[in-house]
């Protein structure tokens, strides 16, 4: 036999060995994820919203560069090996003749130089990781593989390396089939070769290696924190295309077959086949990790180390699972919840979405957490026992504080709202208040500015009074979708007969309800937030503030900026009553007030999240620490009262209905 | 045959017990109800049983007081002995953990807080979940099974057996079994009195301004017969134990009179207390939400008000 051959046969025996040990591993992951429950919301729809995310996210490595440093180390790498690719099917040709090429590309200059320059680059990214993991070494790495990244790092250096040296000893046996020029790296290396027998065997050795490192490389990889390479793209395309703060409904209708039946997550049979890959994604960075507040104030979760959990159950509770159904047997499993911590850390979540936000391959942190909740509720009745009466009361009194729902429109006595009977006309605009803005004493103040300046907008608007009950969140939050979808039904049907068709909402988490969640239960509604509404009467000269000196600094609802895009419009109020001024975690990146995820209702672990974000608001000097939601309210008022601060807190309507009073109301103006 | 864990106090069984016999009863169906007590003082409240239905009474001889996993040892040994179809026991918390720890001894099934109950193979049980908001029907099988009986669900329904025969039993222990047992008992400051029930509570805000400044409303309350409370700010401060917090996530009172000191009266506050007779507000903001909520309100410093009204109480029982 030739060298050739021999060559070709012993290249096709590792390829067979590294592709079967990578398929092996293949196909339990793809086993796995067929196993999966289907998702709560259809995740096939919006092609071309789809290849966008794709195009962005995976291609532009959009997430990666919202922090610059490790975003560009990723995209040397990512982008180096994209351009790299077909130097392998180059090697492989060069192991069977090294006389040999890929036809054309592997023959022209450009190639070449692209790939001296984006090995170079590979290697930049490896030293970039290296001081970012070795130096900085930032708190997000906690409780992340950090031997397994490092032996991944010296893998990609050894794979460059060795393509390099190759490239530099064909150059110097003079077998580049491309000027030497095009490759100015691998020229310069060249020299360190001679042209003798010894580089002739240093050249067989350095191909080889370079093959065998990539064909190792793959045979590791899915069983690394590394699967990303294959799944993370798939991810980012299932990903949610739009309303974030939807959460996935769960189907009780009896017709609904019983493999598809789920309550949450029990067991890893009741994982959806969105979560397998989600958890089979995460690549530890932790970038969830640090922006998150219960992490951030010393609770026990962390959505890293959550979605570590969760993939940790599935490669060892998974498999048992698929033998037990091959062999015509129930599967009998443990609890996911029972694994590590994450029935602690399930409850630590205030459902910000700051992780998910942050998250560079579109991981849905919130609703794997979501999904345990639902489980402990509604199957094993284990939960915070603090939030029962609230759960009790939802049920019973539809608001969490228990209040008598005939009082729930006192807070506008003597204001002349108008309280929308059965069969009454419809008002162009509905005002949802919610039942912290009904029942609650701080929250009022914000009810009572809005109808102020609605009325002074001369906006036609009433209200439900008696007949609006909770729109479910908090029991939703908690992990009560019975009770939630209950109330879901109760006010689609309370809406749609009363012909509503614009609704403005002052809580966000109501408005996210309604707009986001509602459509599911047959509720649909133009919803908008009471900042919305408000900045654009400003805009159209209905209501004229009078700016004051005031320094204001606004603080972001998670479930106004970062769930529904709501930023703009709070400012513009703020800045037509004072002078704003940002923290330094606003917009999307906003720091909760600690009340999401039914927080409001629920004791604090470790430190307070809202005394943290206090401090924070307190730093920037402002007089008003500006809020948009009445948990906001509460919850920082509560902080700025227990650090002592000096700052108001108050939500931007009541600072526009200040600044409104102090000129004459627009309408009455133009009447006169 | 069924048996009935029967728990007593002061030489008599306890009433949660009684109404645990009355679903025994009728998940008997006719056959013999027979009962097991154990902890000093078994043997005299034994005999009541008989008013009660209950044909024999084992009484368990064990040395020292409440050991949860050994008083599990006596019923699980017995119930493996005598074959009963069932064990019940009150859904207080130490029915509960009794029949908890049997049933990982027995390997039966054990369904808590239960309201009804069917005989049979699966027996049917109803069962209360979600602090009283839902009823769950469930089933149970298994040759023994374990019921604990929701508190006040049943009334405890006389039923004269005639002679109850009482037999004494030495369970044989483990050496795991005692590694939970009480050791002492201190009764608490407040004479045993809870918040949940106190008829008179005294509460303290983030306007009390200190740990140390609960010491007046400590004075106040033991003056009055009643007991401390506070708000959710002065448990997240750490200033007194979550145990004492009055309010949504916390304690739900519904004292004759409540006296929040230096509590603005937020929500979350006044959804704990809203069962309240009687409210004397104390707070130095006029505007505070808790005057609009109080029958009675004075606007001052809590650190003069309180110390007054304790003087002038002193002032007016030595008076009398």
């Amino acid at each position: 036999m030739s060298g050739g051959v021999l060559s070709a046969v012993a290249l096709l025996a590792v390829l067979a060995l590294a592709g079967g040990v990578f398929a092996q591993r293949a196909l339990l992951l793809v086993r796995l994820v067929r196993m999966g429950k289907p998702s709560g919301i259809d995740r096939s729809d919006a092609v071309p919203e789809r290849l966008r995310q794709e195009a962005t996210v995976v291609l532009g490595q959009r997430k990666l560069f919202q922090r610059l440093v490790p975003g560009l180390m990723h995209a040397f790498i990512f982008w180096g090996f994209l351009a790299l690719f077909p130097t392998i099917v180059i090697a492989m040709i060069g192991i069977v003749d090294r006389d040999s090429t890929l036809p054309w590309l592997g023959e022209q200059g450009w190639f070449a130089l692209l790939v001296d320059v984006f090995a170079v680059l590979v290697l930049v990214g490896v030293g970039i990781a290296l001081w970012i993991r070795k130096v900085v070494r930032p708190r997000r790495f906690e409780g992340s593989h950090l031997g397994e990244a490092d032996l991944i790092l010296a893998w990609i250096t050894g794979i460059v390396v060795t393509l390099l040296l190759w490239h530099a000893a064909r150059i110097a046996l003079g077998l580049n089939e491309y000027g030497a020029g095009w490759s100015p790296v691998a020229n310069v290396l060249s020299g360190m070769f001679g042209d003798g027998e010894a580089t002739e065997a240093l050249e067989r050795v350095l191909v080889w290696a370079h093959v065998l490192l990539i064909l190792g490389f793959l045979a590791y990889l899915p069983r690394s924190k590394h699967l990303h390479i294959f799944t993370a793209a798939i991810n980012v395309y299932f990903g949610r295309t739009r309303a974030r703060g939807r959460l996935e409904p769960l189907r009780f209708d009896e017709d609904l077959p019983e493999e598809e039946m789920r309550f949450g997550i029990g067991t890893v049979e009741d994982l959806t086949w969105k979560q397998m890959v989600d958890s089979m994604s995460c690549t530890e960075c932790g970038r969830c990790q640090e922006v998150c507040p219960a992490w951030a104030t010393g609770k026990t979760l962390s959505p890293k180390l959550l979605i570590m959990g969760v993939r940790d159950h599935l490669f060892t509770q998974g498999p048992l699972a698929l033998a037990a159904r091959a062999s015509g047997e129930t599967y009998d499993g443990p609890l996911v919840a029972a694994s590590d911590d994450l029935e602690e850390m399930a409850w630590d979540c205030v459902t910000c979405g700051a992780c998910v936000r942050e998250c560079p391959v579109n991981i849905e942190h919130v609703d794997h957490i979501l999904d345990l909740r639902r489980h402990l509720v509604m199957v094993e009745s284990r939960f915070p026992s603090e939030a029962e009466p609230m759960l009790r009361d939802v049920e019973r009194q539809s608001n969490p504080w228990g209040k008598p729902q005939a009082e729930r429109a006192a807070w506008s006595d003597g204001l002349g709202v108008r309280v929308l009977q059965p069969g009454d006309p419809v008002p162009e605009v509905l005002y949802w208040v919610g039942c912290a803005a009904s029942f609650d004493e701080r929250a009022r103040t914000s009810a009572q500015s809005t109808a102020k300046l609605l009325q002074a907008a001369g906006v036609d608007f009433a209200i439900l009074g008696p007949r609006e009950a909770c729109n479910g969140d908090p029991a939703r939050r908690m992990g009560n979708e019975y009770v939630f979808q209950a109330y879901a039904e109760q006010n689609v049907e309370t809406l749609n007969e009363a012909g509503v068709r614009k609704i403005v909402a002052s809580c966000p988490h109501c408005f996210n309800t309604l707009a986001n969640e509602y459509p599911d239960f047959g509720g649909r509604y133009e919803v908008v937030h009471h900042t919305e509404l408000l900045a654009e009467l400003v805009r159209e000269g209905r209501l004229t503030p009078t700016a004051t000196e005031q320094t204001i600094t606004y603080h972001d609802s998670c479930y106004l900026a970062r769930h529904n895009d709501v930023l703009a419009q709070p400012r513009e109020l703020a800045a037509a009553v004072g002078k704003p001024i940002e923290m330094e975690r606003s917009g999307k990146r906003t720091f909760c007030c600690g009340a999401g995820g039914a927080h409001m209702w629920m004791e604090e672990n470790a430190r307070p999240i809202n005394e943290e974000r206090v401090r924070e608001a307190t730093a920037t000097g402002a007089e008003t620490l500006a809020v948009a939601c009445p948990f906001c309210t509460v919850m920082l008022d509560d902080g700025v009262q227990s650090t002592g601060s000096e700052m108001r807190v108050a939500d931007v309507a009541t600072l526009l209905a200040e600044a409104v009073e102090t000129g004459a109301p627009a309408h009455e103006r133009e009447a006169g | 045959m069924v048996l009935t864990f029967v728990e007593h106090a002061d030489g008599a069984p306890d009433a949660l017990s009684l109404q645990a016999l009355t679903l025994a009863r009728g998940f008997a169906d006719g056959e013999p109800v027979q009962a097991v007590m154990a902890g000093p003082g078994a043997a005299e409240a034994a005999p009541a049983l008989g008013e009660y239905g209950v044909a024999t009474v084992h009484v368990a001889e064990l040395d020292g007081g409440y050991a949860p996993q050994a008083w599990a040892r006596a019923v699980a040994e017995l119930a493996g002995r005598i074959g009963p179809a069932a064990v019940v026991a009150a859904g207080s918390d130490r029915g509960n953990e009794i029949l908890a720890h049997a049933a990982v001894m027995t390997g039966a099934a054990l369904a808590a807080n239960c309201v009804a109950a069917t005989p049979g193979d699966p027996a049917g049980v109803t069962r209360v979940r979600w602090g009283g908001s839902l009823l769950e029907e469930a089933r149970l099988h298994g040759a023994l099974k374990l019921l604990t009986v929701a508190p006040h669900a049943l009334a405890m329904e006389p039923a004269p057996a005639g002679e109850t025969a009482i037999e004494t039993f030495g369970p044989e222990l483990r050496p795991e079994d005692l590694v939970v047992q009480v050791s002492e008992r201190v009764d608490t400051s407040t004479g045993g009195l809870s918040l949940a029930e106190a008829p008179i509570v005294v509460s303290g805000g983030r306007g009390v301004g200190s740990a140390e400044g609960f010491g007046m409303l400590e004075e106040l309350a033991g003056l009055l017969g009643g007991v401390v409370g506070c708000s959710r700010a002065v448990t997240s401060a750490g200033w007194r134990p979550h145990t004492d917090q009055v309010g949504q996530t916390g304690t739900k009172i519904s004292p004759d009179l409540y006296i929040p000191c230096g509590i603005s009266g937020a929500t979350q506050h006044m959804a704990g207390c809203k069962g309240a007779k009687r409210i004397l507000a104390i707070n130095a903001d006029p505007d505070a939400p808790i005057l609009a909520n109080a029958d009675y309100a004075v606007v001052g410093d809590v650190g003069e008000i309180v110390p007054a009204i304790t003087a002038e109480l002193r002032r007016v029982r030595e008076a009398s």
